[in-house]
């Protein structure tokens, strides 16, 4: 059993996150074939369906990137040329395809070089639409049907609409699991760190969906359960960024003297705040929930109302969580060579400054490196909500 | 203050063709146009290039603003530096595109004073009335700039037309999943037409439409055969002078004005051909512009590299066109018009896709290359990577990686730097990666004598 092993809950979710890997190499050993995948937007519903183990590639931050640069440019977000670099060096050696969408130019330009670097069995790559209109959600339905397809074929054996809906019910299971865990940082102090939260959902990324509930539900329970009081600390953070998949920027906001309580980050609220809906078709379920329900820069949101109506649709879920997680301050933390993101920044900044909470806005390089100077603007904000 | 700084002067650059040497004047007159254009109550629309909506604008008699070309001609100008701190101002990153922070400093500046910036190059970019952004594979920005700059214009409306093509796999043949991009896209372009309808209160010409659409393909023909004729020895027009006459193919395509600047440039061709006329007397390496936009600021490398012997009879940059009638399809049958340019566009992107597939290992772009290297007898490659363009220029090491493993090793040179910011260029230092480069393409015709 994997949690004899990994222990349970939070000493699961530790063992998982610092052997990243460690599950998805058993489970190939036992004979299970594993997709790797980049982003929140590639649909694991469709892979647990057709009876692989989702794995999500993540990188690095403590690894320096050598040997991706012989194959992929250094103008490449830091992010993915870390998840490169380390699965160029063997990290991910169990991995028998790959999966990558139409996420972002970092992304979607470097499929080529991954697919003809990494020589895997399967490849695929998600041509997800930017539009969230009837044209664009009728198109990624055929593309998210062409992906069925091509994965009946590496399968050897259709996937049925039965599979599809029960994998649909085990995700929408475990993101109401995350929600579940996300309920206890509103209390004052959060019952649970967000250093903790982070690894927990790192972790989860990891391993096949039915063990990460459980994981989530033992962390539940454990956190309900243990004893103590969590310190009192200064001020309540909510980090806004793409994927951060590592626990030292939180961390390093908790070790300041702050609690991480919200974000609107990858693994984190932005992929689990939203279900897939049961339909009769469970393509037209997982094509609406990935275009238009996960609220995300590389997506393009068509303009409904006058422009403050229009702020409002795509960053209204921040304030909304501002205000039930009431958060003191906001950290956008975005990586260099970040387009979708990037562009975004001036107009999420003065959204959620314009309803009175405070924006530290960092860009960052996705290395340890930097940690020493994000520390000095960390203590300077967290002063500044101080002495609000 | 950085708003005072004035652009270093430049000295014109030369050309080998007449053509390309109007191509100047044509641009300064056209953004000249669209200033005047405002002034005078036209409909206008920041447009980007190669967004399948050229034949539509026209038609319509909306005058397009391309935001692109004005970023590159702050950039030629030296003047674009104080437009991208001003946009760092505004938080945004130094490491998004460059023409985007252009036009999103240039745009902030604009409404903030109310009137064009002081000293605006060519009279300055004139605010539009809608901006019409794309959703492809290819490039971010052109999705995330217009949507930026409402920050500076909340009421002027976009419209963001998804333009995807399919992707090349090993598992399934592109003709299998066509149809529903060209069906996606026909749609993406129905709305655009009601949207256009809907803010200009102009109703679309349907017959129009197809005149230009036809246009539209005699001229890709046209620039597709233009372009062959630089295969000969010497090679009459270098990827110099390409970077001039790109302008007709990306920002004039569907007006009988680009048609005319390629039959003007193909008879010049020909003309040349028959008197033996190259860019340079003497060629010793013929060299492919393999990747990547130019550095507009530094275009007078191409005569750098043709003082040392080197032209470049091909590029891979702006080449935006194949030849209609070698599609695998009939476009003339296709009489609805948009989906005659839905058809053009998935052929386009899926041109090299069947030649690929022949090829153990190979990929389209990589076919592409090897294809233009045997017509244009090549001997060396040469790139540029633009730091802060992530559409054309990543996985330009890999296609360099993968053409030497399934083709053959070629001398290849990556030049590194940007398209418009000039702060990232080092002219010492890109001779010298030049002239070494020169001294590797010598070493190898030496070995092969």
């Amino acid at each position: 059993m994997p949690e004899e092993a990994a222990g349970r809950g939070l000493a699961a979710a530790d063992r998982y996150y610092q052997d990243y890997g460690s599950r998805a190499r058993e489970l190939k050993r036992q004979g299970k074939k594993i997709l790797g995948y980049l982003c929140a937007f590639v649909p694991v519903e469709i892979i647990t369906a057709a009876g692989f183990v989702p794995f999500r590639i993540k990188g690095d931050v403590n690894e320096p990137i050598t040997k991706a640069d012989t194959e992929m440019e250094t103008i490449v977000c830091p992010l993915v040329r870390s998840c490169f670099d380390i699965s160029l060096k063997g990290n991910y050696e169990f991995l028998d395809g790959i999966v990558i969408p139409h996420a972002c130019d970092s992304i979607c330009r470097t499929y080529d070089v991954w697919k003809y670097s990494l020589h895997l069995p399967y490849s695929h790559f998600i041509n997800m639409p930017h539009g969230t209109g009837k044209p664009s959600l009728d198109f990624y339905q055929a593309v998210l049907g062409t992906f069925r397809t091509s994965l009946s074929r590496f399968a050897g054996r259709e996937i049925s609409d039965r599979e599809l809906t029960q994998a649909i019910k085990l995700y929408n299971q475990n993101r109401a699991k995350v929600r579940e865990l996300y309920g206890l940082r509103k209390a004052s102090p959060p019952l649970i760190s967000g250093t903790e939260v982070a690894r927990v959902l790192i972790a989860a990324m990891s391993i096949p969906v039915e063990e990460s509930i459980k994981m989530l539900g033992d962390v539940i329970e454990e956190v309900r359960q243990r004893g103590g009081v969590p310190a009192r600390k200064s001020a309540r953070i909510m980090v806004v960024g793409a994927q951060v998949d590592s626990v030292a920027f939180i961390e390093l906001i908790e070790n300041s003297g702050a609690w991480v309580v919200a974000d609107d980050l990858c693994p984190g609220a932005r992929e689990f705040f939203s279900d897939v809906t049961v339909t009769a078709d469970p393509i037209e379920g997982i094509a609406e929930r990935y275009l238009r329900k996960v609220k995300c820069g590389r997506t393009y949101r068509e303009m409904k109302g006058n422009y403050e109506e229009y702020l409002e649709d795509r960053f209204g879920h921040m304030s909304r969580m501002i205000e039930d997680f009431k958060v003191d301050g906001v950290v956008l933390y975005i990586y260099k060579y970040c387009d979708p993101f990037g562009f975004e920044v001036p107009q999420i900044k003065s959204y959620i400054e314009s309803k009175g909470t405070p924006v530290l806005y960092l860009e960052d390089e996705y290395s340890m490196s930097t940690i020493g100077r994000l520390r000095t603007r960390i203590q300077a904000f967290l002063e500044l909500l101080g002495s609000k | 203050m950085t708003e005072e700084k004035k652009p270093e002067e430049r000295k014109k650059r030369k050309t080998a063709t007449e053509a390309a040497s109007k191509i100047g004047p044509i641009v300064k007159a056209t953004i000249g146009g669209t200033v005047r254009a405002r002034e005078e109550g036209k409909p206008i629309a920041y447009s980007f290039i190669c967004c399948c909506y050229d034949e539509i604008i026209r038609t319509m008699d909306i005058v397009p603003v391309w935001t692109e070309n004005y970023a590159g001609v702050c950039g030629a100008k030296r003047d674009a530096q104080r437009f991208l701190e001003r946009a760092e101002a505004e938080n945004f990153s130094r490491s998004l595109c460059t023409y985007a922070l252009c036009g999103l400093g240039f745009d902030a500046w604009r409404e903030e004073l109310g009137e064009m910036p002081p000293e605006s190059p060519w009279g300055g970019q004139a605010r539009p009335d809608m901006m019409l952004g794309s959703g492809q594979i290819l490039c971010d920005p052109r999705n995330k700039w217009f949507q930026a700059a409402q920050r500076y214009m909340p009421d002027v409306p976009v419209y963001d037309v998804g333009l995807p093509w399919p992707p090349y796999e090993d598992d399934y043949d592109y003709r299998e999943v066509q149809g529903y991009y060209v069906k996606y896209i026909v749609e993406e372009l129905k709305g655009l037409v009601q949207f256009l309808e809907k803010h200009t209160g102009r109703k679309m010409d349907w017959d129009r439409l197809s005149e230009l659409v036809d246009l539209a393909d005699r001229t890709w023909n046209l620039i597709w055969e233009t372009y062959e004729l630089r295969r000969a020895v010497p090679t009459p027009m270098g990827t110099g002078d390409a970077m001039n006459t790109m302008v007709p193919i990306v920002f004039m395509m569907g007006t009988q004005e680009a048609y005319d600047f390629f039959k003007e440039l193909n008879d010049e061709l020909k003309h040349k051909i028959a008197n033996k006329e190259g860019v340079i007397p003497d060629e010793k390496y013929r060299l492919i512009w393999g990747g990547g936009l130019p550095s507009w600021f530094a275009l007078t490398d191409f005569n750098y590299f043709n003082s040392k012997g080197a032209v470049f009879p091909v590029e891979t940059t702006y080449r935006m066109v194949e030849a209609i009638y070698n599609f695998d399809i009939d476009l003339s049958k296709i009489t609805d018009p948009l989906e005659h340019i839905a058809w053009r566009w998935v052929k386009f992107w899926t041109y090299w896709y069947d030649r690929a597939k022949k090829r153990p290992g190979s990929h389209p772009d990589v076919e592409r290359l090897i294809q233009y290297i045997e017509d244009y007898k090549i001997d060396g490659i040469v790139m540029h990577e633009a730091f802060s363009c992530r559409s054309w220029h990543v996985g330009l090491i890999w296609q360099l990686n993968l053409l030497k493993k399934v083709y053959r090793d070629i001398p290849s040179l990556i030049l590194e730097s940007d398209i418009v910011d000039i702060s990232s260029y080092n002219e010492a230092d890109t001779k010298a990666r030049i002239d070494a480069f020169i001294d590797t393409l010598e070493a190898v015709k030496s070995k092969g004598r």
